[in-house]
């Protein structure tokens, strides 16, 4: 019996080594799930990432090369945009929807408030062409980036080949967005046995699986599933949420479960953005939940905390900051040289 | 010189071989007219002139008395009728056939699939930017009786997920010649969809579901 423990370990750990070995720059946190992204269709290559990270940080994405992808999803604030209720794009125009943060992206099967994208390659596409981002089109930036002697040669570095391409472009920019991994928050380190949460941390915890966990499930603290967290429509939106996509009548006002790790960098808090404060989040899930129509069992039994227990609870959600992840260099904008070796 | 001689007649061998392949050829028409784009047709009260239109064939399959004969390997063509070159499908068999199928569209796994290249590549103006998911049929134009801004109608059809999933199976039946003549008759579409009521369809929805059940009655095979 023992020595098939033994052999059952052997093989765990060889499995688990095998599946790592072949995704030597994916940083798998081992407290987390598998990855959903399909790594052997888009290998990690680190001159990819490189391509991916100047991609990400370069206006050249939109006409008239004045936004780029972190405009709206800055480094410093976990790439979300702290301080905006709704995105910001080309010609001053102001979005519908809160810049989500973007981390753990490979753990996520939809992008987007409503998951109307459902592929992490083909994300990039919507803020490119939307009117209200960047206002461009995948064949203009093809062209544009066509013109210009670092790209040529940098495409040519990846994919051995000077061809500059849709697929190449996106899935450059897939490579970079996947190393944006944020599991070094003072939880991961308690999870990890590393470190020990204070009284209030640890009452906020329980009080977290208690009565959050369901819709924000640890470690990601999102199971990614659409939810009508009970805040009323805004008239002056009329979002729909993921109605706007299924067209089903039951996914009215139905948005995705954002993750709550880094929230001090990412507020503004809901998909439009309307609560400033970790304290009016709290104050709207136990008082303040309105009988939306397709309500999440949440709005059936409102949570019940004291004000003691909220501070408890905020203390635990502060946990979740990352600031490991937030400031780490291999994030943040490196502009491109091709003529110096790196 | 002898060996001289017997290169050049494999090579006549060889293109006397290639024209005796089958080809399917799209004719896009409007009543007994070749459709062409920016031209104007009459139907009743309605004039009606094209600007776009664009489609995805997918599965082209060759039967001949029930049993599969042959399949391209390429497994998805973007017809553009305004590339005369995609109009016609050339295949590497030479046996003779009865029926033929293929899929106006693009299947559940692929739009799933992320960034493809080819045919399925976004340049082409046949992907939702935002909201995933390829155009399966694109017909854009501008007709007397369309309301809308400058009677611009839009009819881009797609979605994979149901209940609004869009892909259309067509089967065509009959006696095959080497090429093939597969008329698309765009007036069929405009005797069942009021282009005074349907005229900007440009997501997954019941309106591109009412045009897409329309599509199979399009394609029919002449001598």
């Amino acid at each position: 019996m023992q020595k098939f423990l033994v052999i059952f370990i052997c093989a765990f750990l060889m499995l688990s080594f095998d599946y790592i070995a072949s995704y030597p720059l994916f940083d798998q946190p081992p407290h987390f799930p598998k990855p959903i992204y399909n790594f052997n269709k888009n290998p990690l290559d680190s001159a990819a990432i490189e391509l991916g990270r100047a991609l990400f940080y370069d206006p050249i994405l939109s006409r008239d090369n004045s936004i780029s992808c972190a405009s709206c999803h800055s480094p410093f604030n976990a790439f979300a945009h702290t301080d905006h209720d709704l995105s910001h794009g080309i010609f001053d125009s102001i979005g519908t929807r809160n810049a989500p943060a973007l981390f753990n992206l490979a753990w996520q099967k939809s992008f987007m408030w409503d998951g109307a994208i459902n592929h992490l390659d083909v994300q990039a596409l919507a803020p490119i062409t939307s009117q209200k981002e960047m206002g461009s089109s995948i064949k203009e930036v093809i062209a544009k980036l066509n013109t210009s002697k670092e790209y040529k040669s940098r495409f040519n570095q990846v994919f051995k080949d000077p061809k500059i391409t849709s697929s190449r472009i996106l899935k450059a920019l897939s490579q970079f967005q996947l190393t944006l991994i944020s599991a070094g928050s003072k939880y991961d380190l308690v999870v990890s046995g590393k470190d020990q949460f204070t009284h209030q941390e640890k009452n906020g915890y329980e009080l977290f699986l208690k009565n959050c966990n369901s819709c924000h499930q640890e470690p990601l603290f999102s199971n990614y599933t659409f939810q009508d967290n009970g805040i009323p429509l805004d008239s002056t939106l009329n979002d729909l949420g993921r109605f706007n996509i299924s067209q089903v009548e039951s996914d009215k006002m139905k948005f995705k479960v954002p993750s709550l790790r880094n929230l001090s960098y990412t507020y503004p808090y809901m998909h439009d953005g309307r609560f400033r404060s970790l304290k009016e989040v709290i104050n709207h899930y136990t008082e303040r939940l309105y009988k939306t129509p397709n309500k999440s069992p949440i709005q059936d039994n409102p949570i019940k905390l004291n004000s003691n227990e909220k501070v408890d609870l905020i203390a635990f959600l502060l946990t979740l900051n990352d600031p490991n992840f937030v400031f780490d260099k291999k994030h943040q904008f490196k502009k491109i040289s091709m003529g110096a070796k790196e | 010189m002898i060996r001289w001689l017997v290169v050049f007649l494999s090579l006549l061998a060889i293109k006397a071989e290639a024209q005796d392949f089958h080809s399917i050829q799209f004719v896009p028409k409007f009543g007994s007219h070749p459709l062409e784009l920016n031209t104007e047709y009459t139907l009743g009260n309605d004039k009606i002139t094209f600007t776009n239109l664009k489609f995805y064939i997918a599965d082209l399959s060759f039967f001949l008395k029930d049993s599969l004969i042959h399949r391209p390997d390429q497994k998805v063509f973007l017809i553009d009728v305004s590339d005369s070159n995609s109009l016609k499908i050339f295949t590497n068999t030479k046996s003779t056939f009865d029926r033929i199928t293929f899929k106006i569209g693009i299947d559940s796994v692929t739009n799933v699939a992320g960034a493809l290249d080819g045919d399925l590549d976004p340049v082409h103006g046949m992907y939702w930017t935002w909201q995933s998911g390829y155009i399966n049929f694109k017909l854009e134009g501008i007709a007397t009786n369309c309301p809308a801004r400058l009677h611009k109608f839009y009819w881009h059809i797609g979605g994979y997920l149901q209940p609004f999933a869009a892909q259309r199976c067509i089967e065509l039946m009959g006696n095959f010649s080497k090429i093939k003549n597969v008329n698309i008759q765009i007036d069929e579409l405009f005797k069942y969809i009021d282009i005074s009521q349907t005229y900007n369809v440009m997501s997954p929805s019941v309106h591109a579901i009412e045009i897409a059940d329309r599509l199979a009655g399009i394609f029919k095979i002449t001598d």
